[in-house]
């Protein structure tokens, strides 16, 4: 960071002239500079300079401090200028009983530029804060993740990116973007700066394997009862899992495998949503062409109960293989509203259903996304490493309930 | 102020009554002895009324008042003697056609020698505007709250020392100033103005203009509020002087330590899908205001982070706040709280149907529902649910829950830190040809 840039100036100035603004001025130096991206709709910059200030008597008045910037986005409107200590032997004291005030700030026609008339009760060298809203200086969040072999583990490093197009020179500025440390590495107009915000050496992960047949179709035309099995990365946000420090932003995350031989594979990216604390993130990484789902309608039976009203007994069949070497847990989403929809005119609202005897044992069924959005999980067993690969029979019976 | 001749507004004594009307005019041009501003902020208005010292003779007199390259009303220029009142009468008051932005007063005097009188007028091009600063401690449990009050001068004219005064409130205007002040001096229309504006010309500014001229106080302007009919006044202490062209901005509110209260809010019909969090607190004595109302005007609100700056926490139009009424300040969705509705089973039954062939035509369907509100926030927080639910409902919820409206269920609760809160419902809704009602009844 310069200690003056030639673009935004605090000047002390000896006069307020009364109409031509030609200026008389002192240049004090900016002592540190802080920038806050907490928020990703604004960023503020928060200047600290040491202003001498002369002691107000009736004949000079108060001080005039022109803070002007040039080729820069300065929010106008957003200026705060604040005493906050004075100089007193060789240390900085707060301030007492307002000994210096900002009386009035003026707003000279046709410039970029901001004049305070600052109240001294008597000389000194005031520390004072000017602060502002600076467009074009914004930042994004992306992620780095590594999978260790076994695809249990992940290490995860979140990097803060700071583009600065300002106008404005920031190099060496501290820079807090809301996570982690504050860095003195704010960026010069026209960089761009990548910063390790974050990292979790050992973040638990659980790759997950997904079949949603009403949102992706068929697969292929030779293929019509099979379907896209989508593969993530899932890691819960929270301090048993090594994270939990703050909510994962939203951001780019490229993955990686370790090949185990000191080198990575690229696995491939995804936008990652803003993930609360103890939530979970799901990382896409891809299709799976090793775990293979077929799904059939078995049975379908239309019970009348009365006029048009009807239920239908439905019975769903999923042929599940797993080519994979490792064991795989596969997520089955039946999408109850849209199969009732093949049946009748739904009415509004989630579709009344209840699961039949006939349904296979022992899969976990969760209705945590809704009713009538059960998914099924199902544990597959590696292939073998002789022989033919199981196929795995999942039946889903259900009655469609009060269509018509 | 004692500049005379750079000034478009100009006061001329015609030394030769017969030269009146022709372009060639002899004349003294006696100074501003004072000026005073009153500025609305709900119309681009504002009322000037200066003082000067003129001589009059004994006899007829002709004064000649200009305002080239301004925005003044030609139609709203009054005149009138501040001295010797019975003794000096205005006669007339002629628009010359050929001297556009000029008119001619003709006075009638019994007495000689130096008058002070007032001329009065509206120009446009002056406005003032409020904006807010609110500065939370980093725990963000009380802030420090600052007013601005910002004027800016774009009339075409340089008010020096003025005093300046500022109406918070809404006039009526049936035209415009600057309409007006494009009529080149022709007389305006019947006067049509709302009474309550006459009358707050009238009586109110002039009443509140009789006092208060005190030197500045150099640590700061102080800015005096005060009621005045249904509107409110705002008066910078001491005289400013505000270029053409210029704005200059002055502290007006100050209350520091001021306690407020943090609420998230679900109003999906009102603020979209994210809970969002409010700061809340009163324009009253005891959060350290209610002086005054507050003006309509942006707040920024920011939190200290001590020696580590300052962060942005939102900004939010605020619109005008009456003494005594909630400051309710919209910081948006926060990263750390959430909620997750859930959708739990659906049950239909109570089928009605039609004849012949029978048709469903109504029936009843009970769902249950999952709020689960989850706060990452290292504090307890306090979480306000409104949802409108249309139709002929039923709602029931083990939680407290209120009507807000026919429509519209309300329920509030508090949740831990890094913890979460359910609220579960079950909500019954009659539909089709059982629809009876369309509002909602608590059970």
């Amino acid at each position: 960071m310069r200690t003056t840039t030639p673009l935004l100036l605090l000047l002390l100035l000896s006069a307020l002239p009364a109409s031509a603004r030609v200026k008389l001025a002192a240049l004090p130096p900016r002592e540190r500079v802080e920038i806050q991206l907490d928020d990703g709709r604004y960023t503020l910059v928060e200047e600290e300079r040491i202003v001498p200030l002369l002691a107000w008597t009736p004949e000079a008045g108060n001080n005039h401090v022109d803070f002007s910037w040039a080729n820069a986005q300065v929010d106008k409107d957003s200026v705060l200028f604040r005493p906050v200590a004075v100089r007193e032997g060789d240390a900085f004291r707060p301030l007492k009983d307002e000994e210096v005030k900002v009386v009035n700030v003026a707003y000279p026609p046709n410039e970029n530029a901001l004049v305070f008339e600052v109240y001294a009760k008597q000389a000194c060298a005031a520390k004072v804060r000017v602060s502002y809203l600076i467009r074009n200086l914004g930042r994004t969040f992306a992620y780095r993740a590594v999978a260790d072999r076994d695809e249990r583990f992940l290490a995860l490093k979140t990097y803060l990116v700071i583009g600065n197009r300002s106008g404005e020179e920031f190099a060496g500025a501290r820079v807090w973007a809301g996570i982690g440390p504050r860095l003195d590495a704010g960026p010069d107009d026209g960089d761009d700066v990548r910063l390790l915000v974050d990292r979790a050496d050992r973040v638990p992960v659980r790759k997950t394997f997904t079949f949603d047949w009403y949102t992706h179709g068929p697969l292929s035309p030779e293929k019509p009862f099979a379907s896209k099995v989508l593969m993530h990365y899932a890691l819960r946000n929270d301090e048993k899992n090594g994270l939990g420090r703050f909510p994962l932003p939203p951001g780019k995350a490229r993955v990686f495998l370790d090949d185990g031989r000191g080198g990575e594979a690229f696995l491939g990216e995804d936008w990652v949503g803003l993930t609360p604390l103890d939530r979970e993130a799901r990382i896409f990484l891809g299709e799976a062409r090793d775990v293979v789902c077929m799904r059939t309608i078995e049975r379908n039976e239309r019970r009348p109960v009365e006029g048009n009203l009807f239920h239908q007994e439905v019975t769903l069949r999923y042929e599940i293989e797993n080519f994979r070497d490792k064991p795989a847990t596969l997520d089955i989403v039946e999408q109850l509203n849209r199969l009732a929809a093949d049946y009748g005119t739904r009415p509004p609202g989630d579709v009344e259903w209840e699961l039949l005897d006939g349904t296979t044992d022992g899969i976990a069924l969760s209705t945590d996304r809704g009713s009538a959005l059960p998914v099924l999980s199902v544990d597959l067993a590696p292939r073998p490493k002789e022989g033919a690969v199981e196929k795995r029979v999942v039946i889903l019976h259900i009655l469609l309930k009060n269509l018509w | 102020m004692r500049r005379i001749l750079p000034l478009p507004v100009a006061l001329l004594l015609l030394l030769a009554v017969t030269a009146a009307g022709k372009n060639v005019d002899l004349v003294t041009l006696p100074d501003r002895a004072s000026v005073q501003l009153t500025i609305y902020n709900s119309e681009d208005l504002t009322l000037v009324r200066e003082t000067r010292e003129i001589a009059l003779k004994r006899g007829r007199n002709q004064l000649q008042f200009s305002w080239a390259n301004t925005l003044i009303d030609p139609t709203s220029v009054e005149f009138r003697p501040l001295e010797k009142k019975g003794e000096i009468e205005l006669v007339d008051t002629r628009f010359p056609g050929s001297k556009p932005q000029h008119l001619v007063w003709t006075i009638d005097s019994q007495v000689e020698g130096q008058v002070k009188v007032e001329v009065s007028y509206f120009t446009s091009g002056i406005t003032w505007s409020m904006d807010y600063v609110a500065l939370t401690d980093a725990r963000e449990e009380s802030l420090a709250f600052r007013g601005y009050v910002r004027v800016s001068n774009g009339s075409g004219e340089e008010y020096e020392d003025a005093q300046v005064r500022l109406i918070v409130g809404r006039i009526n205007l049936v035209e415009k100033i600057a309409a007006l002040a494009q009529r080149r001096g022709l007389p305006s229309p019947p006067a049509e103005k709302s009474a309550l504006f006459n009358e707050l010309k009238k009586e109110g500014a002039r009443a509140a203009f009789a006092e208060a001229d005190a030197r500045d106080q150099a640590a700061g302007k102080e800015i005096v509020k005060e009621g005045l009919s249904e509107y409110f006044m705002f008066s910078v202490s001491g005289t400013e002087t505000i270029r053409h062209g210029w704005s200059k901005r002055m502290e007006a509110v100050r209350a520091d330590g001021v306690k407020f209260a943090t609420v998230y809010r679900l109003r999906e019909h009102q603020y979209g899908p994210r809970p969002v969090r409010f700061f809340l607190w009163k324009n009253d004595a005891e959060h350290g205001l209610g002086g005054s109302p507050l003006p309509d005007g942006r707040l920024r609100v920011l939190r200290t982070n001590a020696d580590e700056g300052l962060s942005v926490l939102g900004e939010e139009a605020v619109s005008y706040v009456p003494i005594q009424a909630p400051i309710e300040i919209n910081l948006g969705p926060d990263d750390r709280v959430d909620c997750e509705t859930v959708a739990g089973a659906t049950r239909r039954y109570d089928f009605r149907f039609d004849h012949r062939p029978a048709r469903v035509v109504g029936w009843t369907e009970e769902t249950k529902w999952q709020d689960r509100v989850r706060n990452s926030r290292g504090k307890e927080i306090v979480f306000e649910l409104q949802r409108v639910l249309d139709g002929d409902v039923e709602h029931a919820s083990e939680v407290a829950t209120r009507l807000f409206d026919y429509r519209t269920i309300e329920t509030r609760f508090v949740v831990a830190p890094r913890g979460e809160t359910t609220y579960p419902s079950t909500v019954v809704r009659r539909l089709g040809a059982s629809q009876r009602q369309q509002r909602v009844v608590l059970r």
